[in-house]
């Protein structure tokens, strides 16, 4: 019993993995965009104050530079000898951005910003108050130590991650808060698959033995035909049961494969089916080839009885069911009512159902899908409304 | 009166052998006490730039004014603002080449080492 819990526990599991893990994809995708956003930030914040530090002993420089600039300008006739200081180097310009003298190592100037990095250097621009020598523009220019970088980028790298690790348990909580609902829902669903598969085994085995058993020679035509009728309802929920069985027991047990005659076993589904068929007229049209595929009966099995299933279940009365196996692939065709363009993609989905007029749980092509996945052989449909639907299985 | 036609013709010479400048600015400016880079290193100090150094001195020539003049307050009481030059005496085609030549000849760019 416990080992029947965590089966479909764990097959709820895995649909709620799914959405966690799309959730906390996004959600993390998010946080780290928000988290790289606040550190351009604090690096902007961090380049601005350590410019800020900058600025002041810069602007002293530029207070010494002036005094002499106004020297040399004083005495130009005796000297023209520009003002240097190991401490920086410097450049003037004037009013016309035309350069009178430097011996910047950077000259890429921006006049307009009062200081600035360029290319591991600080420039700082002073405006003159008065025009020394001509000048309007000094500029005052240091290396850029950059000590501080390494610094702000490991707190970023520090704490980014641990804010995203924070971001990400919080998001995980968040995620499950909001799962909870669903996975309620599932259990429930899971849990009330479970019973039912469980009460149905032995009525079911019951009404099939003995409908074998029944002696219909015996029997007047009449009741002949409602015996047929109900050997019809029998394999109908026999089918249904089988796909149960499928999802809630067998699912996750180990495959047995072996070397299968898909033509042989194509023929007894159809056999199996054929009373169903023939209660809506349907015919079978069969071209099958003698193919091996090495897999496990029963799964392949389960994927047969559904495509038949179903191309009978959404066919017309008196249309028709085709069935070709060749080397590499098995089509089954039918002439039904179609499936629309935009609910193909979804076909395959756990719990999808379509058509509301037509009994089942909406289980017997995701139960294809999972077995198909496991032996990589790819199905493709084509369906047209009112034309009929065509499954292609490639392997 | 041999060596008085010489004397008189070199002077001829020298005179029509000087620009525009050295017949317009240089002559007038001899007399005073400041020269004529101080008055270029001060019109640098108030104008800066090439363009507005010009059309500051263009300015100033024709339109003389002790609250433009770039001149000392010492300078302005002592010596008077100067006076205005009439077009008929220096066109302004002339004057600006004079502030041309002025400008080539005191500017600092190539100077400062």
């Amino acid at each position: 019993m416990l080992v029947l819990k965590n089966r479909v526990t764990n097959s709820i599991l895995n649909s709620e993995r799914k959405s966690l893990l799309r959730f906390l994809t996004l959600y993390i995708l998010m946080s780290t965009v928000v988290i790289l956003l606040l550190s351009i930030f604090y690096y902007q914040y961090q380049d601005k104050l350590n410019l800020a530090n900058h600025r002041t002993q810069l602007s002293t420089y530029a207070h010494d530079l002036i005094r002499r600039l106004k020297r040399t300008h004083h005495f130009f006739d005796q000297s023209q000898i520009y003002p240097r200081d190991n401490r920086f180097k410097s450049a003037i310009y004037d009013m016309e951005y035309i350069n009178i003298f430097s011996i910047l190592d950077e000259k890429k100037v921006y006049f307009h910003k009062e200081i600035y990095r360029i290319n591991s250097k600080i420039h700082f621009v002073k405006v003159l108050d008065n025009y020394y020598l001509g000048a309007k523009y000094l500029i005052i220019e240091v290396d850029d130590i950059d000590d501080w970088i390494d610094e702000v980028i490991k707190n970023i790298i520090l704490y980014g991650v641990v804010a995203l690790l924070l971001l990400a348990l919080f998001g995980l909580y968040l995620s499950r808060l909001f799962l909870k609902p669903m996975r309620d829902y599932l259990m429930l669903l899971d849990t009330f698959i479970k019973d039912t598969t469980h009460e149905l085994n032995t009525p079911l085995s019951a009404i099939l033995a003995n409908i074998e058993m029944m002696d219909r020679e015996v029997m007047v035509e009449k009741n002949i035909k409602k015996l047929h009728r109900i050997n019809i309802a029998a394999k109908t929920v026999s089918t249904i049961y089988n796909d149960l069985t499928y999802l809630v027991l067998k699912r996750e047990n180990a495959s047995y494969n072996i070397d299968i005659n898909m033509q042989d076993i194509i023929y007894d589904r159809v056999e199996y089916f054929d009373i169903l068929a023939s209660s809506k007229k349907i015919e079978f049209r069969i071209d099958l080839e003698p193919i091996i595929l090495y897999i496990d009966k029963e799964k392949i099995t389960r994927v047969i009885d559904n495509l038949i299933s179903n191309a009978i279940k959404y066919n017309k009365r008196g249309g028709f069911i085709d069935i070709i196996l060749r080397d590499k692939y098995l089509v089954i065709s039918d002439s039904g009512i179609g499936i629309e363009e935009s609910k193909i993609p979804y076909i395959f989905d756990r719990y999808m159902r379509f058509n509301q007029s037509e009994g089942g749980f909406g289980i017997g092509l995701s139960i294809v899908k999972d077995i198909l996945n496991e032996y990589h052989i790819s199905i493709d449909v084509e369906s047209q409304i009112n034309i009929g639907t065509k499954m292609v299985l490639r392997w | 009166m041999v060596k008085k036609v010489v004397i008189f013709i070199i002077i001829l010479s020298n005179l029509y052998s000087q620009d525009i400048y050295q017949k317009s600015c240089v002559e007038c400016h001899k007399s005073l006490p400041a020269s004529l880079q101080r008055m270029f290193m001060n019109y640098l100090l108030v104008y800066s730039g090439e363009e507005n150094v010009k059309v500051g001195l263009f300015h100033y020539i024709r339109y003389p004014h002790k609250d433009t003049s770039v001149m000392s307050k010492l300078f302005i009481e002592t010596i008077g603002v100067k006076r205005p030059i009439p077009r008929h005496k220096l066109s302004d085609k002339d004057l600006k080449e004079a502030i041309d030549i002025y400008w080539e000849k005191y500017k600092v760019f190539d100077k400062i080492r």
